[in-house]
């Protein structure tokens, strides 16, 4: 699903270059579940947002279902990314001035859906998530468990094959926590593939593979053991 | 305190500079443009109020109607003057004065001094009681005498100083091809504006005997302005119906004694003398009124404009109430009463307002000539302030500070120190005061006060744009007549003019460019008279009062003014140099004639003559009134212009040559001249300074309200760039997310114009109305003016929103 072939990333401040992302080679087939892990700092979100298309690299290869990414114009990244990637971010980032049920449904609005089916599909993944009860309220008015909650149900409501989180639970409780990653863990074994930037071990369990970042480059890779 | 709070306002400005910037542009615009109305109204409203009895002055203006249509003019009979003082105890003085026309350049005198000649704009005629109700300041000579002896002319000092330099003007010989007048006077009238617009007085007694009795005996010749001043004790509501009471008299005794067939009324209307200068329903009075509606008008605009800049500051600084929210915290936890927080914003935007304030000031003074060249007056900051009232602008303008700032520093103040510190120092996004609904009312005000600045904005450009298309129908409007490459000259004042005058006209013919010559008394575009006629057989004839105008043979050819029935003038027939007449349609239609040709036509004690023709109506006032009915007739002899038409592709070299014709026959004669459509275009030079003056005001407010919503826009979309981050990752594209920030102004304008329309269609109906031809006001302008505003709020939402819709959601999403 996702061939990288060294991917580079540089940012440059007034006087200092910082080299994010140092040829990064990543393969990651239909249906896995990779954890990023590394330092803060390493490159990790950088590398998340550029297979979510929201960044270009400065060189390299990205390869997304067999299209090369990198050569395609912003339109095509767009159409490419709203009809196959979900995200979910550390801190939601929920739209403040909808509701929970209007958040929901945004993808399908972007995708051009008709009202009632996305009536139909928003009613069935809040009833899924079980927060159907709270989907006329504003995102302030939950709990940070509940947020994350309505961005897990935002980023999958247009069933992505590919699902992009970055610290899923970072600001979640535990037990919050753990509940999110029951929750993808659920939607990978129903075949969507995941990628995963997180600090946590325990979070990184869940996953089929983790990948070391440090200093912008990978430097080590292994099937998760616990599985 | 005080000052604690001024450096740490400084400090804050000069941190936040293009906010500052924005704010000190906006308000020192706004400020710099309320003085230049503020200055333009002054000095409307200074007309006439410097007389040292004011109060106590009066001008008697004539109502009549002698066959249903009521006349209103400013003019009166020579006698009324004398009669009113002479009468009424309490009136002790008054003064006639003969009516002039500044704008017509038969009034131009040439006064000849050693040998040389000299302009004179406006000569006209008064008596020694003139200066006695209207104390303009003398340079030299007495004001009691100076207009006594015949042949005494006192002048102003501008053409004292014309003609005789820095010298004595007092006694000096100055003449005319006519006579010889002695300077017993000067005065100066730049402090003293007023509706008067005379440069130069000629004493009453100069006028031969005969013919000042004879406008001494006549009630119905109307050529004399009247003013008098009453007595302390007078109560001037009771007097007009006094007069009244004596004119009736009067006025029948002289139509019994005439053998008038009069029925009809004349009525005396006294104003007083600081309302004349207000006063646009009165024929032939002073060119310089001005109707009080426009200065209303002005101040509103004025005040517009003030909370439009003002409404920025405030938009601006609470929009910014996020970033300063942190800081508010802090200030409350170490203490800080909200008392002095409101006061540390308070001055903030005192600190802002005075600089704008200086900055607004150097505007007006750097841009003074080019408004005084606008509004076609000599108008001087420094002037203002040091005139009678300047105190009075000097405390408006520092109140004008205070009130400013107060109006712009309280909104904000409130809003920002109504925040909870516990909220804020929680680090919420969310401002949430003690009623919890903080940040959405700030919102609020800020939408309705967009709103207003729309509303405003709205309503200027719809009415420039209505203004606009009704100069351009007037000019593009056929008059009737052909105005083109009319070159008017005014004959000299010259008693042996009249023996020349066939060879002179004759001579102007040959010229090779000229290609036709007329010597009419009237024309159109000039004043002209009104006379009172019997109209039909002797024994059945009814009373008219209708206009006439005095032509020669070829005016009609000249002009092209086609014949509808009957004939021209023409020297074929000897009998036109007796009394025959030409009507217009107008004429035949009022007069309702079955058959025009023939009907005869009696003035009253004078001679009769038949219509010989009927002209097809053209425009010979202003569009502000329609075609009146004209009687025309033939009277070479009174020719007051020369009118040549010229080829218009060799105009210089046609010009070249009237001109040397003009020298070989009327040498020591200015060559006066105009032409025709320039002078016909200078009757709308009022409206068409309305116009500009209009098109700046729009502009301005336009402009600064385009300032504010820059600010505010470009604040409000950065704070939404996180939004804007996720939309876009969700898959909104560009156009969508742009459409989206530019939706809540697009409703904002439709809102707005649907509550501007009712009030600006009212407002400009009204405008219209003084226009007898003029275009419908119609849906289209309305839908233009909304496309305009929503064109100016869209270019200026999107030039800031481009740049973030733009950028890569990863940035804006990064530094949450």
């Amino acid at each position: 699903m996702i061939i990288t072939e060294g991917l580079t990333k540089v940012f440059e401040a007034e006087d200092v270059e910082t080299v994010a992302l140092k040829s990064i080679n990543l393969k990651v087939e239909q249906g896995d579940f990779v954890a990023v892990m590394g330092p803060s700092g390493c490159g990790k979100t950088t590398l998340l947002n550029i297979l979510g298309m929201i960044d270009d690299s400065d060189s390299g290869r990205y390869y997304f279902l067999g299209k090369e990414v990198t050569r395609l114009s912003g339109k095509a990244k767009t159409d490419l990314r709203k009809n196959n990637i979900g995200f979910i971010f550390q801190n939601f980032n929920l739209i403040d001035d909808l509701t929970v049920w209007e958040n929901i449904e945004l993808p399908l609005v972007y995708l051009g859906w008709k009202k009632k089916a996305r009536r139909q599909r928003v009613n069935q993944l809040v009833e899924q998530l079980q927060i159907s009860h709270r989907k006329n309220l504003f995102p302030v008015q939950l709990s940070g468990g509940q947020q994350q909650r309505v961005a897990v149900a935002r980023a999958i409501v247009a069933r992505p094959a590919l699902l992009l989180a970055d610290e899923p639970t970072g600001n979640l409780d535990s037990m919050h926590g753990e509940e999110v990653m029951n929750l993808l863990n659920d939607l990978n074994k129903n075949g969507t593939t995941i990628v995963m930037v997180t600090h946590s071990q325990r979070d990184a369990s869940f996953s089929r593979r983790i990948v070391h970042l440090f200093d912008g480059q990978i430097i080590n890779e292994n099937i998760n053991k616990l599985l | 305190m005080l000052g604690n709070f001024l450096i740490s306002g400084f400090r804050i400005l000069l941190r936040q500079r293009s906010y500052t910037f924005l704010n000190i542009i906006g308000l020192s615009l706004g400020i710099a443009v309320f003085i230049f109305i503020f200055l333009y109204i002054q000095s409307e409203i200074r007309y006439d109020r410097h007389w040292t009895d004011e109060n106590r002055i009066y001008r008697v203006s004539t109502e009549f109607s002698l066959d249903g249509r009521i006349e209103k003019l400013a003019m009166t009979p020579f006698r009324l003057a004398e009669d009113l003082r002479s009468e009424f105890p309490g009136i002790p003085a008054s003064t006639s004065i003969l009516f002039t026309d500044p704008s017509d350049v038969n009034d131009v005198y040439s006064l000849i001094y050693e040998d040389e000649v000299f302009e004179v704009p406006d000569v006209t005629i008064g008596d020694s009681m003139l200066f006695r109700i209207f104390d303009y300041d003398f340079i030299e000579g007495n004001p009691e005498t100076a207009l006594i002896e015949p042949q005494s002319m006192v002048i102003s000092l501008a053409v004292a100083r014309k003609i005789f330099g820095n010298k004595a003007a007092l006694g000096k010989k100055v003449k005319t091809l006519i006579r010889e007048y002695t300077i017993t006077g000067v005065f100066d009238k730049q402090q003293s504006p007023s509706h008067l617009v005379f440069d130069a007085v000629v004493s009453v007694s100069t006028l031969p005997e005969n013919e000042l009795s004879s406008h001494r005996a006549d009630w119905f010749r109307l050529v004399w302005y009247t003013y008098f001043k009453v007595a302390d004790t007078v109560d001037p509501s009771r007097l007009e119906s006094r007069i009244n009471q004596f004119t009736d008299e009067k006025i029948s005794t002289f139509i019994r004694e005439r053998d008038l067939q009069v029925q009809g009324y004349t009525h005396y209307n006294i104003e007083p003398i600081t309302e004349v200068h207000f006063n646009t329903a009165l024929n032939y009075d002073s060119p310089t009124n001005i109707d009080k509606g426009y200065l209303y008008i002005f101040g509103i605009i004025a005040v517009f404009i003030l909370l439009t800049a003002s409404i920025n500051y405030i938009n601006l600084a609470t929009a910014r109430s996020l970033k300063r929210a942190r800081e508010i915290g802090v200030r409350k936890v170490l203490g800080a009463f909200k008392k002095q927080l409101m006061l540390q914003y308070m001055s903030e935007s005192f600190i802002l307002t005075f600089i704008a304030f200086i900055f607004a000031l150097s505007l007006v003074e750097l841009l003074m000539p080019q408004f005084n060249t606008l509004v076609g007056k000599n108008l001087t900051l420094v002037g203002s302030l040091f005139s009678s009232d300047g105190l009075f602008f000097g405390v408006l303008l520092i109140l004008l500070i205070f009130l400013l700032s107060l109006i712009s520093g309280s909104f904000p103040a409130f809003i920002l120190t109504a925040l909870r510190p516990v909220n804020v120092l929680k680090g919420s996004n969310e401002i949430v005061g003690k009623s919890g609904k903080q940040h959405f009312s700030a919102a609020r005000l800020r939408k309705l006060l967009v709103s207003i600045q729309f509303f405003v904005s709205f309503g200027m450009i719809v009415a420039t744009l209505i203004i606009y298309q009704q100069m351009h129908f007037l000019r593009g409007h056929y008059l009737g007549f052909e105005q083109e490459g009319v070159v008017v000259i005014n004959v000299p004042q010259d008693t042996t003019y009249w023996r020349r005058a066939p060879e002179f006209i004759d001579a102007l013919q040959k010229n090779e460019w000229v290609q036709a010559v007329s010597a009419p008394s009237d024309l159109p575009g000039y004043t002209h008279g009104k006379r009172v006629f019997y109209v039909g057989d002797t024994n059945t004839a009814v009373l008219k009062t209708l206009s006439t105008f005095a032509v020669d043979y070829d005016f009609f050819k000249l002009l092209d003014i086609p014949v509808l029935e009957g004939r021209c003038f023409s020297r074929d027939f000897h009998d036109d140099t007796a009394l025959r007449l030409i009507l217009n349609e107008a004429a035949v239609d009022y007069l309702r004639l079955d058959t025009a040709v023939g009907t005869m036509f009696t003035l009253p004690q004078s001679a009769s003559g038949e219509v010989v023709g009927v002209v097809k109506d053209f425009n010979y006032s202003s569009l502000h009134e329609k075609v009146e009915p004209l009687v025309i007739f033939l009277k070479p002899k009174w020719s007051r212009y020369i009118l040549v038409k010229i080829d218009e592709g060799n105009k210089n070299a046609a010009i070249g040559q009237v001109a040397e014709t003009w020298q070989n026959f009327n040498e020591g004669h200015f060559m006066h001249y105009t032409f025709l459509d320039q002078k016909l275009e200078s009757l709308y030079s009022g409206d068409l300074k309305m116009l500009s003056l209009f098109f700046y005001f729009s502009a301005f407010v336009i402009f600064i309200s385009g300032l504010g919503l820059y600010g505010l826009s470009s604040f409000l979309i950065e704070q939404r760039s996180k939004e804007i981050g996720i939309r876009k990752v969700l898959g909104g594209s560009e156009r969508q997310i742009t459409f989206m920030l530019a939706r809540n102004y697009l409703k904002l304008v439709l809102l707005s114009a649907v509550l501007a329309s009712p009030l600006v269609y009212y407002l400009m109906s009204r405008w219209m109305d003084t226009f007898a031809y003029r275009i419908a006001i119609n849906g289209w302008d309305f839908a233009l003016g909304i496309l305009l505003t929503l064109s100016i709020a869209l270019a200026t939402v999107l030039i800031r929103s481009f740049k973030i819709v733009r950028q890569s959601p990863s940035l804006s999403l990064r530094y949450q």
